[in-house]
């Protein structure tokens, strides 16, 4: 087969995900798949004529990863979980918002808005891309939520459904801030036109004739910008002071309102047309900030709640057989069944059946802890091999990780969220200008009352510190939208700040700095021949294990045993795929004893792949090189016909760029690592880190967590880069915790900011851009002080007329907002982000 | 000059008319979500 053969050393990218295609693609269709699954979802597309999903992005699929467990989604089927996610329901229509984290592209909003082609029950299907999410209605008649949703996950768009939706809450509390700014609009350029006349001071007759009509009109106008759109400057001032703070909205509102006020007073008694076009131009200006914010803060909403996590539904053992509940619902002295790959809802103990349990998520331990009948298992852990029976011995909410998680050592110092800058600047802010305020009247008072009015007002109004408010978000929008292109997620924007402000950066190891994917696979032992490797490959596809996965990818590339082979090899790969007598179903007498290993009757002859115990009854000492306990490896021992042949050493490797990234970061910022495995690393991290940092080892999450903690109290600000899993109270304890993770969709709780790990190599030019923006930020507070210092030179003069303030006022605010954008752009260019 | 009296009603009643537009557009969700239906736009043709 010529084809193949050619196709073999040119990478050929899958049909459905682009990924690389294993040495010999499952072909379907002339068109090359690196997997059933890609496969089974072109089949499923390519059978309704879908196919245009293909045609509109370059290889839009994603991998389809997950084992299909049958009853997965067994608990939609049940009332009270379709109660609580369905948004509307009739016998004739339901409709519901699910959110998927998998869509990226235009064909996937093609595809999951023709999903009635592939379930008629569908009626529409509409996607949010933005918020990533898709609400579908459907007809209960002829399909089932439980359908909508296998469909779904069957063409790689898994929904994410937990707890957390479960109590769902809309947000639809945002269009607030469009009425105020359509609202704030429409008044200002009403009220603009009415000021014109004074702009231009020779239709002086017209003044004469029209004024005091334009002024009251004006003030109608102006009415509803002060009831209703400015109001929320006015409650988020309230609210400061309530809490004995004062932050930037309290001298905005001052402003604001000496703007109206002294306007009210010069139309009622005409005196002039007062300043209401300025007025209603500066909460406008204002709003737009507040809207570029919420517009930033949307794109980079993620979820934060912990009981995503947590499974939605549990198999409750009841007299009357199987039952799925809710896990609210659960109670102690439940007996629930927790399958392969399930989380362990709450605190239980094991009643029957082996555990093998993944804390991964707890302890960041990836080996499986073994449990026995009767010892107790904690939540979070998930069930790797057989289906085991417990008895819930604590409530869900009561469960060591949400424990963890609602300690108060791991709830964050009240941390400002908005702008803490700003508020600080704020601050002075106020004091200056009831200062300057003041003493402006004192100095008038003597000699001219109505001149001391004058300039005391003035001085509130020109100090309103709209341009102040407008930098940041603007500069940090900018900013967060740089880093959002570069695959590095904030929160807020208030974490740029806290990036930039930072002395020590804490890395942990696992899944941090080590890449899972990536690990080095060697063999150690007895020459493997190539139809051995074959026999091994053919058995290690049959399980789910990572490792399995990993060595029958491994053996299929013929990378392990370096190309010594691999024309052959690849031959023979062909024919496993085809008419080899090791196909899948060639596997007799499959077992896999979770944790263990697996065996089976390969094409005749035994076949074991697992544990040193398991293959062989007594390891033979010079079975690997040493039998050391380094825990930078996994191995995994193979044997055919029962002759012990040798083992597979799985290495962790570390992160690409490693090097560069911690050498630039190790000459500005104090480093530290910390480890939950040993120290058997100790020298090779010493010289990664260099001779100054902390590398700490045997680290618990705890531990972790206080590490960071103390460094706080030394009054450092913390970075703390962890994988988000096992860390997790770390990443909370921390000024700013980033996780680092390799899906996106992964989203970990506790942290601030998420980093792509593909863009790890640049997580210094990151930290160095957050300086920048901040040095952006305060160049800006300069601009605008600028203004103000012009604005209250006029006013103390008594010289600040409503033509200089409809002049000033919306240059000031509009050339902040450039000068924020455009710099931020240009750092970003410089530090060629 | 009293048509300007008229004239102002009127533009001010224009301005009202198109305030009520967005208020409408804001209520029926259009401002929801301003991405999909750029990309959806385009798919008309590929049915």
């Amino acid at each position: 087969m010529p084809t193949t053969a050619t196709a073999i050393h040119t990478h050929v990218a899958c049909t459905h995900c682009g990924d690389e295609c294993p040495d010999e693609p499952l072909l379907f269709a002339e068109q090359p798949f690196c997997c059933q699954g890609c496969q089974a979802v072109y089949e499923l597309l390519n059978a309704n004529n879908l196919c245009t999903y293909y045609r509109l992005d370059e290889r839009p699929g994603q991998k389809v990863r997950e084992v299909e467990l049958p009853s997965r989604f067994d608990y939609l089927d049940q009332e009270s979980v379709q109660a609580q996610l369905l948004a509307f329901r009739s016998d004739t229509l339901a409709k519901l918002t699910l959110t998927i984290p998998q869509m990226h592209c235009a064909s996937c909003i093609w595809l999951l808005e023709n999903l009635h082609k592939l379930n008629p029950g569908v009626s529409e299907s509409r996607v949010n891309f933005l918020r990533k999410e898709l609400t579908v209605s459907y007809l209960p008649s002829q399909t089932s939520l439980k359908d909508v949703v296998k469909l779904l996950a069957a063409v790689g768009y898994e929904p994410q459904i937990t707890l957390a939706e479960l109590g769902a809450q809309s947000h639809h509390g945002n269009r607030t801030l469009y009425y105020k700014l359509g609202l704030a609009g429409f008044c200002f350029g009403n009220v603009m036109l009415l000021a014109f006349p004074d702009y231009l001071s020779f239709i002086e007759q017209l003044q004469a004739e029209f004024g005091r009509f334009f002024g009251y009109l004006s003030l109608v106008l102006a009415l509803p910008v002060l009831l209703v759109s400015a109001r929320g400057f006015y409650e988020s001032a309230w609210q400061g002071l309530k809490q004995r703070y004062i932050n930037l909205d309290f001298p905005i509102s001052l402003g604001l309102t000496a703007l109206f006020l002294t306007s009210l007073f010069d139309i009622l008694t005409q005196r002039g047309p007062g300043y209401l076009d300025s007025f209603t131009g500066l909460v406008f200006f204002m709003l737009i900030g507040k809207w570029v914010q919420q517009r930033t803060y949307e794109a980079l909403r993620f979820d934060r709640d912990f009981t995503s996590y947590f499974p939605v539904a549990v198999t409750l053992l009841t007299t009357e057989g199987e039952k799925s509940v809710s896990v609210k619902e659960l109670q102690v002295g439940n007996r629930i069944l927790v399958r392969n790959q399930e989380v362990i809802p709450a605190d239980a103990i094991l009643m029957r059946g082996t555990g093998q349990i993944d804390y991964s998520f707890v302890s960041g331990e990836s080996v499986p802890v073994a449990k026995l009948t009767g010892e107790v298992v904690y939540a979070g852990g998930r069930q790797v091999g057989e289906a085991v029976e417990l008895e819930v011995v604590r409530e869900v909410s009561q469960g060591y990780l949400t424990q963890l998680w609602n300690n108060p050592a791991f709830q964050k110092a009240e941390k400002q969220t908005l702008e803490t800058y700003a508020n600080k600047v704020g601050r002075y802010f106020v004091a200056v200008t009831l200062v300057l305020a003041l003493s402006s009247i004192l100095y008038w008072y003597p000699k001219d009352t109505h001149m001391a009015m004058r300039a005391f007002t003035s001085v509130l109004v020109i100090a309103c510190p709209c341009a102040l408010s407008l930098a940041t978000p603007f500069a940090m929008g900018a900013a967060l939208r740089v880093f959002g292109r570069r695959k590095f997620y904030l929160k807020n924007s208030a974490v740029v700040e806290t990036l930039g402000r930072a002395d020590t950066i804490v890395f942990d190891k696992t899944g941090t700095l080590t890449d899972t994917h990536r690990s080095e696979v060697r063999y150690v032992g007895l020459p493997l021949q190539p139809a051995e490797m074959q026999l091994i490959a053919a058995l290690a596809q049959q399980s789910t294990h990572p490792l399995s996965q990993r060595l029958a990818k491994e053996l299929g590339n013929g990378e392990v045993v370096k190309g010594e082979i691999l024309g052959e090899g690849t031959e023979e790969g062909n024919l496993l795929k085809e008419n080899s007598p090791f196909t899948t179903s060639q596997v007799h007498h499959f077992t896999e004893l979770p944790g263990q290993g697996l065996s089976g009757v390969v094409a005749g002859r035994e076949v074991k792949v697992g544990s040193a115990a398991f293959v062989c009854a007594k390891p033979k000492a010079q079975q690997g090189p040493e039998h050391s306990a380094d825990t930078r490896q996994s191995r995994v021992y193979v044997a055919v016909d029962g002759e012990n042949l040798g083992c597979f050493v799985f290495y962790n490797v570390y992160r690409e760029h490693m090097q560069k990234v911690l050498q630039t970061l190790g000459k500005r910022y104090h480093l530290a690592m910390l480890s939950g495995d040993n120290n058997t690393e100790q020298e090779r991290l010493r010289g990664l880190f260099g001779p100054k940092a902390e590398l700490r080892f045997w680290q618990s999450p705890q531990d972790k967590l206080d590490y960071v903690a103390a460094l706080r109290q030394q009054g450092r600000t913390v970075i703390m880069v962890g994988d988000g899993l096992n860390d997790a109270g770390a990443l909370q304890q921390a000024d700013a915790g980033i996780a680092l993770t390799d899906t996106l969709s992964n989203f970990s709780p506790a942290c601030d900011a998420i980093l792509d790990a593909s863009s790890f190599g640049q997580f210094a030019t990151f930290l160095r851009f957050s300086q920048n923006c901040l040095q952006v930020v305060l160049a800006t507070f300069i601009l605008s002080f600028g203004y103000n210092g012009i604005g209250l030179g006029l006013a103390v003069q008594g010289k600040f007329t409503p033509i200089v303030s409809a002049i000033l006022m919306p240059i000031s605010s509009l050339s902040v907002m450039l000068f924020a954008t455009l710099l931020v752009r240009f750092t970003a260019y410089r530090n060629k982000l | 000059m009293n048509i300007i009296f008229i004239l102002i009603g009127i533009s001010l009643l224009v301005a009202v008319t198109f305030l009520g537009a967005f208020l409408w557009a804001v209520r029926s969700g259009q401002y929801e979500d301003d991405y999909t239906p750029s990309v959806r736009v385009l798919f008309d043709d590929e049915e």
